[in-house]
């Protein structure tokens, strides 16, 4: 293996390491940043949606579990804040 | 977010919106859910999203509107929300704020700036501020 080649996979070791403690002080732990590789970075997206562009619609189900609304029906009328999360 | 509802729901409208479970028991549970009892699969259908969503709201009381992103995702894909995000939709049906991914960049002190410049800031007394729970809709921020 010629000296090249040693010291581009050495940066890549050291660089894959850096990333991984900078992955666990985020998440608190190995066992954590593991966590945030497999489950959470995959389904984070920025998204395109912009300020001035309209607002998209869907549809969505009441409490009662039956009954569903889209979030159009919701707009119009005054300000709209929308709060997006879940329980955990 | 409920207190900024309270300062101003005679301004604005609120809507809640459920989706995905970020820290499922079968995926990243975090130790601070285990501490606050807050335990569940990733719901693979709709009743077991429902379910889950009326726990949290009969656990918190929560008092603002509530809506439930169907199993396909259809909500979280079209605002990119997951795993919680805000914005204000502005009466002509645009999109008026848009907030940070969370968890990392989810910030409720935006919207409330936002509404403070429309309709004035509402000033509370620091030490009166309540306790956080791990819930990532957060009933008490």
């Amino acid at each position: 293996m010629t000296l090249f080649w040693k010291c581009t996979i050495g940066i890549f070791l050291v660089l894959l390491a850096a990333v991984f403690l900078l992955l666990c002080k985020m998440a608190g732990s190995p066992k954590d940043a593991y966590g945030m590789v497999r489950y959470a970075l995959p389904h984070m997206h920025r998204g395109s949606l912009k300020v001035g562009d309209d607002a998209p619609d869907a549809q969505l189900v009441a409490l009662d579990g039956s009954d569903h609304f889209h979030i159009r029906e919701r707009t119009g009328r005054r300000p709209l804040i929308i709060i997006f999360g879940s329980y955990t | 977010m409920v207190q900024i509802y309270n300062d101003y729901k005679d301004h604005a409208d609120f809507l809640t919106i459920y989706v995905r479970e970020a820290h499922p028991t079968d995926e990243w549970q975090m130790k601070s859910n285990m501490k606050d009892d807050v335990c569940y699969a990733q719901p693979k259908n709709l009743a077991q999203r429902v379910a889950i969503a009326n726990d949290f709201i009969k656990r918190f009381h929560y008092p603002i509107a509530f809506g439930i992103d169907d199993i396909n995702n259809a909500a979280e894909a079209a605002y990119s929300a997951w795993p919680e995000r805000l914005y204000v939709i502005d009466e002509s049906g645009r999109i008026a704020y848009r907030g940070g991914m969370g968890p990392f960049h989810y910030d409720p002190n935006e919207v409330r700036a936002w509404l403070a410049a429309r309709y004035g800031a509402v000033k509370h007394d620091a030490a009166a501020s309540s306790p956080t729970t791990s819930s990532s809709i957060s009933p008490t921020t």
